[in-house]
């Protein structure tokens, strides 16, 4: 046993990815129920602020992600819209993040908002993307102040000033709540919408990205936060509807388990190999 | 519905990035040439379909032919200071590009003073909790004590991480040295954390490809 455990040392690493692909499959294969935990703070308080939107509130949300960041943020975006198309709230998307993110923007809500009988440029609006590579900063506090001299015309081409949805939004007072869903969100949302003008802002971001704003949340700057699919998950568990956060997160246990597993093992490898080491010696 | 060649080429190109798993290979290094030129040559398209020509272009032309209101030519003024930057190029005329870079360096001056101010203020403020588990409206209760314990430990930690990174005091002091310890075992502690969600993160990422690659190319290829 311990020679073989000894062996583990000298295992090719290529084996182990083909195994953790594999291990990842199964899950997308069979949908093996899996006892969910109860949501995070950092969820609850983006489901609370969601439901504290009034009915003729509007919602912004900011979807700056692509095929980068696809594999948390899709899900994150997903389950706050189904979570506004079921209490009937508008809602205008921007997307300061990459070129691609209006068309990924687009793709995801649509059939959420066609399902929902939501009608574009009355219930929601795709206002497109939005320049900023000279600094959020300066895109940010124009965006709050007037959004019609930031986008003129939405992802379709038609005028701004066109559309039902958007005579209703000038500033950032017309709006109820700012979910800004991206790879790493940045914190001048924070400065420059919650901190000059009291608007909630939220974020939905990758897991990684977490621990840097948490702290937020802890002092109110931030009301909400998803992390990951797991926040995905947390939230559709709260609006009822699992969807692709939980069918990822599942996914993303049996991997945790694997590299958990993995770790024990080459532990114990190590170990083996060092006492058959000295034992040699 | 999603177009099949696209689905085909997605799975192509997901297999050879793959592929680096086994070894780095030419198909490899092929794809991310492409990757990188598609998302330039897309960055360009975009940014003028959707900013450039909307936003500075049509007001001038809508302008000049009289269709639009007048002030839509003043956009032509926005030549000036953008065509300062290309002074830069020159030694002898550097100064000039100084202009128009000073007063960007002066916007985002001011804006970081006001983004700082506004984001760091309210930290110092809900730094500041309660630490007396007594003091809640119901006096003791189990979830004051609670919280209580949390905020004594959030204390700890601010404090000794902060103090970890006092570099004016001799850290020989045993009174010294055991906090700072603990301080760098908070910081130990955090970036536990970060580096646990980057794993997740990654696995995430593969997860997303091993979706793809069921879901919606060899599902389809054998179905039922």
């Amino acid at each position: 046993m311990r020679r073989w455990l000894a062996r583990l040392h000298t295992l090719n690493p290529r084996w182990l990815y083909l195994a953790t692909a594999i291990l990842l499959i199964i899950p997308l294969v069979i949908l093996i129920p899996m006892p969910r935990g109860s949501a995070s703070r950092a969820t609850r308080g983006l489901y609370d602020a969601v439901e504290a939107v009034p009915a003729d509130g509007i919602v912004m949300i900011d979807s700056s992600w692509d095929q980068g960041s696809r594999s948390e943020n899709a899900a994150q975006l997903e389950c706050v819209v189904r979570h506004l198309c079921q209490r009937r709230i508008r809602f205008v998307v921007t997307s300061l993040g990459t070129v691609f993110s209006p068309e990924f923007a687009q793709k995801t809500i649509e059939p959420i908002a066609a399902q929902a009988g939501y009608v574009y440029g009355r219930d929601w609006v795709n206002a497109g993307y939005v320049q900023s590579a000279s600094g959020l900063a300066p895109v940010i506090s124009a965006l709050a102040l007037d959004f019609h001299t930031i986008r003129q015309a939405d992802v379709r081409g038609t005028p701004i000033g066109d559309l039902p949805l958007m005579k209703e939004v000038r500033t950032i007072r017309d709006v109820r709540l700012v979910y800004v869903v991206t790879y790493a969100p940045s914190p001048e949302w924070i400065s420059f919408i919650t901190g000059q003008f009291g608007t909630p802002v939220a974020f939905g971001c990758m897991s990684m990205m977490a621990p840097n704003y948490y702290t937020y949340i802890d002092s109110k700057q931030l009301c909400g936060m998803l992390i990951g699919n797991r926040g995905a998950a947390e939230y559709e568990a709260l609006i009822r509807h699992p969807a692709l956060g939980t069918r990822l997160s599942m996914a993303a246990s049996f991997g945790n388990a694997a590299i958990i597993l993995a770790a024990i093992v080459g532990n114990l490898g190590m170990w083996a190999a060092r006492r058959a080491g000295r034992r040699g010696a | 519905m999603t177009d099949p060649l696209a689905v085909w080429v997605g799975a192509i190109v997901t297999l050879g990035v793959f592929s680096y798993l086994a070894r780095d290979n030419p198909f490899y290094r092929l794809i991310q040439q492409a990757a990188m030129g598609v998302v330039v040559g897309i960055q360009i398209v975009v940014t003028w379909k959707q900013v450039l020509q909307p936003m500075w272009l049509s007001p001038i032309q809508g302008a000049l032919a009289g269709t639009r209101d007048w002030t839509g030519a003043l956009w032509l003024l926005a030549l000036v200071p953008g065509s300062l930057w290309y002074f830069q190029l020159s030694k002898k005329w550097f100064w000039v590009s100084t202009l128009v870079s000073g007063l960007f360096v002066g916007v985002a001056a001011g804006l970081a003073f006001k983004f700082r101010i506004l984001l760091i203020l309210p930290q110092i403020g809900a730094s500041l909790k309660p630490l007396n588990p007594f003091a809640g409206p119901n006096g003791f209760t189990w979830e004051g004590f609670l919280d209580s314990s949390n905020n004594l430990l959030f204390l700890a930690a601010l404090l000794t991480t902060l103090l970890y990174f006092f570099f004016s005091v001799k850290t020989e002091n045993r009174w010294v040295r055991t906090p700072m310890r603990w301080g760098r075992l908070m910081i130990m502690v955090a970036l536990g954390a970060m580096f646990g969600n980057t794993v997740m993160t990654r696995m995430s990422y593969l997860i997303e490809r091993m979706q793809f690659l069921y879901e919606m190319w060899l599902r389809p290829l054998f179905p039922g």
